[in-house]
């Protein structure tokens, strides 16, 4: 999904108790074509795989789910020491997807999503950029109008929308009349809204500033959206 | 009960009791006063009696608030029962002994409606009323003893009052009473009217609703029998999807009417477990909470989508998002084409069928927006 060119592939540690999941995410690493991934540590505890060869690595790869115990609580300190945190889960309804975003992880994968989507959010996450995985998109629309204060444009909805039922990026240009790489920072910019609400997080902070250095907001936008720009971007 | 039945209720109930506290309030002011005052000479003791009459009117206005607040009487029933009998007794006391029987003596047939009012809402109200009574009866007739008045003219003043004031002051509280339970029957009454009303009106709107149904059915599956009956061959792939679009109406018909938390939900789950058994490989995915919606919009929302499910071949995505302004439902899949659906309107939702993927796939589109 990047088109710089990468200095060396981003590197994954996975916490993840089922081997044949851990076998399945091996082999879609394997076969990315051009190995933009590389998995440096993985094991079933958080604590196994982050005192050993994960304590470096670029992203954490976190099953929701360890031996039957809830992983959210975890997420908050692990975002507040700087990781960035990559949940999946099999359990893809709007209230997990959200309530994980709002602990402060980089992205969610749902276990449904198919290989490109999952290699490419591991990359994105790991050059501090968006990406939203279709599962993630329906989650956004659907907590955007529970709101009374929707955050989201109307074409970045239906952007959501159309990605979140399925269509390729292409196909959701064609159908809302519009560029490939305008639908891409429609969906986008609705993760970076997301991301300036709620828990500060060093990752975060290095998302928005990413997002205005590639002008998809601007720094004026963060304002409005407060807290983490109020927090970690003195208003220059 | 509904409301109003608990208002008549309650209005019939409080229009007694505000009858009963006019009762004592007038009997208290235009008889004890007017009998304490006039005789104010002629008691033994006067303060005592004037703070009997103050007694009285104490636990009276006590009694009276508890009444039509329909709160717990303050300091318990029983002792203000005890302090009117004091207060009978009292008024007693400070008569000079050839008064005992006179006007003077106004507390032992007045205290009775102080017990009136004390144990009104009370269900064991005759009971205790009886017993009090009787208890006055009990300590007038000491009084009378000790006063020397057992003779017979006196006895016979004693009888006389005594059976004139427990028969108005019983008959009174009675009578309220009686009040209260005719309500309470015409209430009923209405009820059970009212009642089989209602299981008449839902039996009629049962049958309706089957005949409907049975249309509905009929509709589901007549064409694909006509077309069996004709001889067609149900190995030919345009059958075998007719009969896979009649199996998922009907599948549609039977989960609409389950008793299900989210209804539109059980009906798109229901139909994509149908075609998943078919082989088709169905990947469902939701966001949001689904409003309440009725049954038109939700057979409005469903129906091209679950059209488009059960023509799959191989695959569909079938998604949902929902707001409390917006539902829309999703089926993006291999199916061919889709007949333009005549079927299920409703305002407010729209439904869009398109080509996708250069026409390698389907992509069907109902949206609800609240009005």
């Amino acid at each position: 999904m990047d088109r710089e060119p990468l200095d060396r592939p981003v590197t994954l540690a996975v916490v993840e108790d089922t081997p044949v999941v851990l076998e399945g995410i091996r082999s879609w690493v394997a076969a990315d074509p051009g190995r933009r991934v590389e998995i440096v540590a993985s094991g079933n505890t958080v604590d196994s795989v982050l005192d050993g060869a994960g304590s470096h690595a670029d992203v954490l790869l976190l099953d929701l789910e360890l031996d039957g115990v809830n992983s959210l609580p975890r997420i908050p300190e692990l975002v507040a020491a700087g990781r960035r945190v990559v949940v999946y889960s099999v359990h893809e309804d709007d209230a997990t997807v959200m309530a994980v975003l709002r602990a402060g992880a980089a992205t969610f994968i749902a276990k449904t999503e198919t290989r490109e989507h999952c290699v490419d959010t591991i990359v994105a996450v790991g050059r501090d950029r968006p990406y939203v995985p279709p599962v993630m998109a329906g989650a956004l629309v659907a907590a955007d109008g529970q709101t009374s204060r929707p955050m989201l444009s109307a074409r970045e909805r239906e952007a959501l929308l159309l990605w979140f039922q399925g269509m390729n990026k292409q196909s959701v240009a064609l159908r809302m009349g519009i560029s490939e790489a305008t639908v891409k920072q429609y969906i986008e910019r609705a993760r970076v809204k997301y991301a300036s609400t709620g828990r500060a997080a060093p990752t975060k902070t290095t998302l928005l500033a990413r997002a205005i250095q590639d002008g998809l907001i601007t720094a004026d936008d963060i304002i409005e959206y407060q807290s983490l720009a109020a927090d970690h971007h003195p208003r220059d | 009960m509904t409301a109003s039945e608990t208002s008549v209720r309650r209005n019939y109930s409080l229009g007694a009791r505000r009858a009963a506290v006019s009762i004592v309030a007038a009997w208290h002011l235009g008889f004890d006063l007017v009998g304490t005052v006039g005789t104010w000479e002629s008691y033994r003791l006067p303060w005592l009696a004037g703070l009997a009459w103050v007694l009285y009117a104490g636990i009276g206005v006590v009694a009276a608030v508890a009444l039509l607040t329909e709160r717990p009487l303050r300091f318990g029933v029983w002792p203000c029962a005890a302090g009117a009998l004091a207060a009978s007794a009292m008024v007693m006391a400070a008569c000079a002994p050839g008064d005992v029987v006179n006007a003077a003596n106004w507390g032992w047939g007045s205290v009775g409606w102080l017990a009136m009012v004390v144990f009104w809402p009370r269900p064991t109200w005759l009971r205790d009323l009886s017993v009090f009574l009787l208890a006055n009866v009990v300590v007038t007739l000491a009084g009378l003893a000790l006063a020397g008045a057992l003779d017979p003219r006196s006895l016979s003043k004693f009888l006389v009052v005594s059976v004139g004031a427990i028969t108005l002051q019983a008959g009174a509280s009675a009578g309220g009473h009686a009040l209260d339970l005719a309500a309470r029957w015409a209430v009923e009454n209405s009820n059970r009217t009212a009642g089989a009303e209602a299981a008449r009106k839902a039996a009629d709107q049962v049958h309706a609703d089957r005949l409907a149904r049975y249309a509905e059915v009929r509709s589901a599956v007549a064409p694909v029998l006509t077309l069996l009956a004709g001889g067609a061959d149900p190995a030919d792939p345009d059958v075998r999807h007719e009969s896979a679009v009649g199996a998922a109406r009907l599948r549609r018909l039977i989960a609409e009417t389950d008793d299900a938390p989210d209804p539109l939900l059980h009906t798109l789950r229901a139909c994509a477990f149908d075609v998943e058994r078919r082989g088709v490989v169905v990947l469902f995915l939701t966001a949001g909470t689904v409003p309440p919606l009725p049954l038109e919009v939700r057979r409005a929302l469903v129906e091209a989508p679950i059209e488009g499910m059960a023509r799959a071949r191989r695959q569909a995505r079938v998604t949902l998002v929902a707001t409390p302004r917006e539902v829309i439902v999703s089926v993006l899949t291999d199916a061919p084409s889709l007949p333009s659906a005549d079927g299920s309107r409703a305002a407010n939702v729209a439904t869009r069928v398109e080509a996708e993927n250069g026409g390698s796939q389907l992509w069907i589109e109902s949206r609800w927006t609240a009005p």
